[in-house]
């Protein structure tokens, strides 16, 4: 049986075969295939085992010739992709699997009240993959890019300096978000993100611990060169 | 049930069929009514929809596009509104969003022209949205509840512009079919969001900012998901027609299915074109005629387009266009059915013409199109034919010759031996037999002509015929010269959409209207046509006499309707007695029956107002009106207007007024 929410019907699976039946009719629930299948499958009066676009076979005698039918379908339940339509549907997961399964996959979509809204042979649109629909971007699998060739010096911070939590300013004025606050209270210190880091200097001049140089350049902790160039001093 | 809509009200319909959850907008001439109409909805509590007042078309496109992220949304603009979504509407498109605009098309100034023509939907035509022409407000409603099955479908995923032609479709009250919820609920399912915003688990960036790489690999998946809206828009019509009864398809084809000669277009104006097909068809020397109306404009089905043409064997094709090719070798349509005969047919292709005609609300009147087969004719006979537009209804640069003394002389050098060599074939203009009922109200604005005829027509329709009346708008300032035409079938199975422009009957609302230099009324009457006036100062001779008319001519018809509207205490509402008169003429609808129709849907007050009809339909008379009696004399009123300063000083006036302080 198909796992879903869906209110009032549930979904036999017999080979490639679906049926869907309310749930109330469903008295053998130990039984894999519902006694009345084949007579109700024709007089049913939605017919909505027609829609499925599965094989359709009358009589259980053309089951029994056609072995290849009782080989399970691979199933994708929407329900298990999304528990709510407005909580996002895994898209490219529904695309890759149906990708797979080829011209036999099918999405069908049932109302909650146990209504066939659909069916469709699913193909993806997409010529080029690597780009989702729409130009959406997921948030969250999304990779951040190595920004480290960006910059000309390397830039660390040294844990021994630095204030942590009681002054956290090179975090808040860095501009690309590479500087993390590590540690809890007295010792903690900040830490620059290698692959982050597009070595702008901000950090390094709005440093309030100057005479303590935790912030070093190219490993360094005082280059008079640098100084000048920032401070003209 | 089938009911009297206008073409917005329809729209509006189809909003609400779909069960549309957001809809921002911000209204615009000649679309605003499908707004109103979806406002009044949802604050009666009829509609359960998120309207947003917005405050310009710019964040109506705007909020449109980013509630269609999690629901179903749509709204509605024309003209320089969907000229100002312009800049939004490609983040729609580029996001892969589906949602509805239906657009009431209009032409897009300077100079201010607040009419019909397709300048709106040619202007945002490479946008990237599927369009769709409607031919009348049936399938403005129908084709709305498509467009978000057809952009919804995932492999389209596809924002879609409905398109409707400004005032002869959005204003045109015609027999509209409205299926019931249950029927749409079951051919469209609920919206299923792939990527909604505000999803806490999931949650993603619309609109980023892509480098030439993916950008331009994003772009051919964008154009393949619109390309797959043609096979879409094809199932989804055939399926539409087998659950709810109406099909539809990417093109109609109407006539003969070997049609040497076709005319192309898109949208309203191929009513009058069905009517010149099916009058001209089979006269002698007439070869195959078709109409080609295209309804999906955008993606074009090119393909089909063309395979269709050389099924049919097609020698030439006439494209008429609503809209300017701003410097492109043709007009849009023309544009694109040139190329797709090049693509899938080359060389052997049918000699194409563009014409351009009915912008800014130009009539499309039908012996346009005998002029236009005419044309086609020629050039399937060999004959020279212009490469560059040709114009409808410019007398100075016509497409047949037939005034060379209109010709601008100039044009002579460029055209001359074109129209030389294109002769005038008498059996294309074979005169329009008007069999069916026309009638015309000429009123002030104000008076209310356009509502009775509104309710003529929602008579006709409830005793099963096929009416529409077609108001005129835009001069209607308080007091000035309206009218509105009404065409009654009265022959035939085919739904007509065609006004010949020669009435059976004129009603005239203001006597006034009769002294009008710059208007006559009389001069589209059919003979043997009947003239109702609504005086009782005048008398039938008189009114004869006023519009130059032989007694044989015409029948004229007095009816003392303001008389009657005052007696019943209705002031100055007299439309309902009009309303009655007209029936009086009208032979084809039956009074009783329309009574009962009235009975149900006139305004307040009600007992009145059925007077007025009853009233309006018994004193229509070809005699004179007897004098109206004079009414009993007030004596403040003659008081007051007898009053003269000198009688008394002002010291004196405010002195007697303190005397006899008020209640």
């Amino acid at each position: 049986m198909l796992p879903s929410s869906n209110q009032k019907k549930e979904f036999w699976v017999v080979g490639r075969l679906v049926f869907p039946r309310d749930k109330e009719s469903a008295a053998t629930p130990g039984s894999p295939v519902p006694e009345d299948s084949q007579g109700s499958r024709r007089s049913a009066p939605q017919g909505d085992h027609k829609l499925l676009g599965f094989p359709v076979i009358h009589g259980t005698k053309v089951i029994a010739r056609r072995t290849d039918l009782e080989e399970p379908p691979q199933i994708l339940s929407l329900d298990e992709l999304a528990g709510h339509a407005m909580e996002g549907l895994d898209y490219p997961t529904v695309m890759n699997a149906l990708a797979d399964l080829g011209p036999e996959g099918r999405v069908v979509l049932f109302s909650r009240n146990g209504k066939l809204l659909r069916w469709e042979t699913f193909e993806d649109p997409r010529i080029c993959k690597d780009v989702e629909r729409g130009a959406v971007i997921h948030n969250l699998e999304q990779k951040p890019p190595d920004m480290s060739g960006w910059r000309t010096h390397e830039f660390s911070i040294d844990p021994k300096g630095c204030l942590g939590t009681v002054c956290a300013r090179c975090v808040r004025v860095c501009p690309e978000n590479a500087i993390h606050l590590r540690g809890e209270g007295a010792s903690s210190f900040c830490e620059i993100d290698p692959t982050a880091c597009k070595g702008c200097f901000i950090c390094w001049v709005e440093c309030v611990r100057k005479s303590a140089d935790c912030i070093l350049i190219d490993g360094k902790v005082f280059d008079s060169e640098l100084r000048s160039a920032h401070f003209g001093e | 049930m089938r009911r009297s809509l206008a073409g917005n009200t329809a729209a509006a319909w189809g909003f609400r069929l779909s069960r549309v959850q957001c809809y921002p907008y911000y209204p615009i001439t000649p679309s605003t009514s499908c707004s109103e109409q979806i406002a009044a909805w949802v604050a009666d509590g009829e509609m359960d929809t998120v309207v947003i007042n917005v405050e310009s078309e710019h964040s109506a496109a705007s909020a449109v596009i980013s509630s269609a992220k999690s629901v179903r949304a749509g709204t509605a603009t024309s003209s320089k509104g969907l000229l100002y979504m312009v800049e939004v509407l490609e983040n729609g498109s580029g996001a892969s969003l589906p949602f509805t605009i239906f657009v009431g098309n209009r032409a897009t100034g300077a100079p201010i022209n607040i009419w019909g023509d397709n300048s709106d939907a040619y202007a945002v035509r490479d946008s990237g949205f599927i369009q769709l022409f409607a031919a009348d407000a049936q399938e403005a409603l129908d084709d709305i509840i498509q467009a978000y099955r057809i952009g919804e479908d995932l492999t389209v995923r596809q924002p879609v512009l409905v398109n409707l032609r400004g005032f002869t479709g959005t204003h045109t009250f015609e027999p509209v079919e409205v299926p019931t919820a249950a029927e749409v609920d079951s051919f469209l399912p609920a919206y299923l969001p792939l990527e909604p915003l505000f999803a806490p688990d999931r949650p993603v960036t619309y609109g980023p900012m892509l480098s030439a790489h993916y950008y331009r690999r994003h772009k051919r998946n964008q154009t393949e998901a619109l390309r797959n809206a043609t096979g879409v828009a094809e199932k989804v019509g055939r399926e539409f027609g087998e659950q709810l009864g109406r099909t539809y398809r990417n093109f109609e084809w109407i006539g003969d299915q070997r049609a040497e000669l076709v005319i192309a277009l898109v949208g309203e104006s191929s009513g009058a074109a069905e009517t010149i097909v099916s009058h001209l068809q089979g006269q002698r020397g007439v070869p195959g005629l078709a109409v080609l109306r295209i309804r999906l404009f955008n993606p074009f089905p090119a393909e089909a387009v063309a395979r269709a043409l050389f099924r049919a064997g097609t020698k030439a094709v006439v494209v008429l266009d609503e809209g300017l090719p701003h410097g492109d070798v043709f007009p849009p349509l023309a544009a694109r059915l040139a190329s797709a005969l090049q693509a899938y047919w080359g060389t052997e292709a049918p000699r194409l013409a563009s014409v351009i005609g009915g912008l800014g609300g130009s009539e499309i009147r039908p012996e346009h199109f005998q002029t236009l087969f005419n044309l086609a004719a020629n050039m399937a006979d060999g004959r020279p034919y212009r490469r560059e537009p040709c114009w409808l209804d410019i007398e100075e640069d016509p497409i047949l010759l037939t005034d060379a003394g209109k010709v601008n002389p100039k044009l002579w050098k460029r055209y001359g031996e074109i129209w030389k060599a294109q002769p005038v074939l008498p059996p294309y203009h074979l005169p329009l037999p008007s069999c069916n009922y026309e009638i015309r109200l000429y009123g002030r604005a104000g008076q209310g002509a356009i509502t009775s005829a509104v309710f003529f027509t929602g008579a006709g329709i409830e005793s099963g015929f096929w009416v529409l009346t077609k108001p005129t708008f835009g001069s209607e300032r308080r007091g000035a010269v309206v009218h509105s035409d009404t065409v009654i079938q009265s022959q035939g199975a085919a739904k007509t959409r065609c006004f010949t422009g020669r009435q059976d009957l004129v009603c005239i609302y203001d006597d006034t209207i009769l002294l009008s230099p710059s208007h006559a009324p009389a001069h589209g009457l059919k003979p043997g046509g009947t003239i109702l006036v609504n005086t009782d100062r005048y008398t039938p001779n008189r009114v004869r006499e006023l519009l130059n008319l032989a007694p044989s001519e015409a029948s004229v018809l007095v009816v003392p309707a303001s008389r009657i509207a005052r007696e019943l205490q209705l002031g100055s509402f007299f439309n309902m007695v009009m309303l009655g008169a007209m029936h009086r003429v009208c032979p084809l609808l039956d009074f009783d029956l329309a009574l009962q129709f009235y009975g149900k849907n006139v305004p307040l007050p009600k007992e009145a107002n059925l007077e007025a009809i009853r009233r309006g339909y018994l004193e229509t008379t070809d005699r004179e009106v007897a004098a109206p009696e004079p009414p009993p004399p007030d004596e403040q009123e003659e008081a007051f207007f007898h009053w003269r300063p000198e009688e008394e000083s002002l010291e004196f006036a405010m002195l007697r007024s303190l005397e006899n302080p008020r209640g």
